[in-house]
């Protein structure tokens, strides 16, 4: 299935602080493999959680930009990012990451709802995705009822919702132990599994393990670009991450 | 989903809700009140001038100054005048009423005695006015000192036919009758033969007013054109304008009770602005979760400003029926001080309050709202 592709071309963000810049990013590129997940690693403060708030559209760049095909999402209005989140990317993150205050059913109803769609259509596509999960019985329970595992697969279930392009997913397992964590990486291969994008930001080797591919940031930059054999092997058809870059950027990434 | 988180971001601090929402409730509540005062004393009034009022009330000088003038200024010699060329003017019926209050040590002892010739014929004056006890005052008593009472005047007395009331120290006056009650302020007066009552009080020849009734009501303002022509010291009110004069003086009333009314609105107004902010940062991180998964920032906008006006509305469903109590206790008062029930809830009022809650609730919400609206996303989805 062929679903969008995620291009990051010269990407930058400069914090502008009183006490000095500060340049979190600079000079990022990178074309994000269909089908695949690609796990952003480094160290604390190298930039990874800057670079999934402008992959996502949460900020704005300061340089370069983020294009999904040959939409130039960095430079849409918040509304118009707002409605790509929606309809084409899904999250995940650490924790935290549900509505406290709406039940299990109600979370992944949200993005529905904001699509548009109506409850009876809703409601199924929800208990269809909670029971994907192993959550059928767990759906009316409010968060702080549910476990971690539980949890994170409920925010799955919710980034699923409107059928995504792209899943984002920033220390998904961060707050789990190692078994539900493995729940949860098996899942996100699933998703994976169905051409989807994943964009995978951990500190967690192991958990970057589960990755096709795997790019290092070292203070703001790309230092390198690792592929997992074992997943490149499964993979078949992918073509090296560099070249991918190379190969799209002209062509499809409008300057 | 819009319902649970709303309903939900009320319910998270229900104390602090409750307050809130308390506060609105008395500043509506205070407001309901205040103006209630104006509907009461308007309904009396149109009630009085609708049903019974004259066609034509004839003063001398300026009505609203005259009328009610301590010392009567109106020479009856007039009425011989007018009536002598009633088929000139159209004039059917004229009645010289002198007004008299007898102040008491407390406003609600206040007596008003209205002096009408005895042979009058009082219900074409005062439409509904019927006879409980006694009788009727007669030709006959034109002179002599008796009284036919207002229905809640006798009952605020303790009066009963056959007792006597005493006007001053000079001139009582022996009860012969007690009205059935038509509502209105007929109700709260006593009504005395006119030479009687100007003997008493020693005004031999003035009246307060004439009372006139024409053979074409709406001929009313010719009619007062023309009587004014030939007596320009004489002031004409036609019922129309006697309403209006009345209105406008509501009016003033109802923006002076209105301001006062405002500051209490405003302060109201501050509470739900504020505790709305303490919500929106409290919720920064939801906020910062439902931007992240496809929320455009009017969602959070229309959310946000939703929750200030129920709350406010909520707090006005309350004030409402405060309100009511209040005027229900403001009518206890009255009616034992001057038997009249000066406050009304009606239905215009009520929807006005609630209108104006409604309008502070969403003028409270836009500062909160736009907060919400602009959560930044990132910063949001960092806090723990
Ligand atoms: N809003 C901000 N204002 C100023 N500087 C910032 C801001 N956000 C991040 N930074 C700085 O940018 C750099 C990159 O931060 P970032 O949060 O992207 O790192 P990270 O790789 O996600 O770290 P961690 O693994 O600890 O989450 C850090 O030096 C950080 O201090
Ligand atoms: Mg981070």
């Amino acid at each position: 299935m062929l679903r969008g592709v995620l291009i990051a071309r010269d990407l930058g963000k400069t914090y502008r602080a009183p006490s000095g810049d500060v340049v979190a990013l600079a000079g990022f590129e990178h074309a994000f493999s269909e089908g695949a997940i690609t796990a952003v690693v480094g160290p604390s403060g190298s930039g990874k959680s800057t670079l999934l708030n402008l992959l996502a559209g949460f900020d704005v760049p300061t340089t370069g930009g983020v294009w999904l095909d040959d939409l130039a999402v960095h430079q849409r209005s918040e509304a118009e990012r707002a409605s790509v989140r929606l309809r084409r990317f899904g999250f995940v993150f650490q924790s935290f990451n549900l509505v406290t205050v709406l039940t299990a059913r109600q979370n992944v109803e949200l993005p529905l709802g904001l699509a548009g769609a109506g409850p009876a259509q809703r409601r199924r596509r929800a208990d269809d995705l909670l029971r994907r999960f192993g959550l059928a019985q767990r759906a009316d329970h409010l968060p702080h009822r549910l476990s971690g595992g539980e949890r994170q697969r409920v925010a799955l279930a919710r980034a699923l919702a409107n059928d995504p392009d792209v899943v984002f997913a920033d220390e998904p397992t961060g707050a789990l132990d190692s078994v539900t964590g493995r729940e949860v990486a098996a899942a996100l291969r699933d998703v994976a599994a169905e051409g989807r994008t994943v964009v995978l930001v951990t500190h967690d080797e192991s958990l970057s393990s589960i990755a096709d591919a795997r790019l290092r940031l070292s203070d703001g930059r790309l230092a390198a670009t690792e592929h997992v054999p074992s997943r490149r092997a499964a993979g078949g058809d992918q073509v090296t991450v560099r070249e991918d870059v190379k190969a799209l950027a002209p062509a499809a990434v409008p300057r | 989903m819009v319902p649970s988180l709303a309903t939900a971001a009320l319910l998270r601090r229900p104390l602090r809700t409750f307050l809130t929402a308390l506060g609105i409730a008395i500043a509506v509540g205070s407001t309901v009140v205040f103006l209630s005062l104006g509907e009461g004393l308007r309904q009396a009034f149109s009630q009085e001038l609708s049903g019974v009022g004259p066609d034509l009330q004839v003063s001398f000088g300026d009505l609203q100054t005259s009328s009610f003038a301590e010392i009567p200024e109106l020479p009856i010699a007039y009425a011989d005048d007018l009536l002598a060329a009633a088929e000139r003017y159209g004039i059917v019926n004229l009645v010289p009423i002198l007004l008299h209050v007898r102040s008491g040590l407390s406003p609600g002892s206040a007596i008003v005695f209205q002096g009408l010739p005895a042979d009058a014929d009082v219900a074409s004056i005062y439409v509904d006015f019927t006879i409980a006890d006694g009788r009727q005052l007669a030709a006959e008593d034109e002179g002599a000192m008796v009284a036919v009472l207002g229905p809640q005047t006798a009952e605020r007395l303790g009066l009963g036919v056959g007792e006597t009331l005493r006007l001053n120290p000079r001139a009582s006056f022996d009860v012969v009758g007690i009205g059935g009650g038509a509502g209105g302020l007929l109700d709260n007066s006593v009504l005395v033969p006119l030479t009687s009552l100007q003997a008493a009080i020693g005004v031999e020849d003035r009246v307060s007013f004439f009372v006139v009734e024409i053979v074409e009501a709406s001929k009313a303002n010719e009619v007062a054109a023309a009587i004014m022509a030939d007596y320009p010291e004489l002031g004409v009110q036609t019922r129309a304008e006697l309403l209006e004069v009345i209105e406008r003086g509501l009016a003033i009333s109802d923006v002076v009770r209105l301001g006062i009314s405002a500051i209490a609105l405003i302060v109201g107004a501050i509470a739900v602005a504020n505790t709305m902010l303490m919500s929106v940062f409290e919720r920064t991180r939801e906020f910062g979760v439902v931007r992240a998964v496809g929320a455009r920032p009017r969602f959070l906008f229309g959310l946000v400003l939703l929750e200030s006006v129920v709350l406010s509305l909520i707090g006005a469903a309350v004030g409402v029926a405060l309100g009511f109590l209040g005027a229900w206790v403001v009518n206890l008062v009255s009616l034992d001080l001057i038997a009249l029930e000066v406050a009304a809830v009606t239905p215009r009022l009520v929807a006005f309050a609630v209108a104006v809650a409604a309008g502070m609730g969403l003028l409270a919400g836009l500062l909160p709202a736009g907060r919400a609206a602009r959560v930044p996303i990132a910063v949001a989805l960092a806090r723990e």
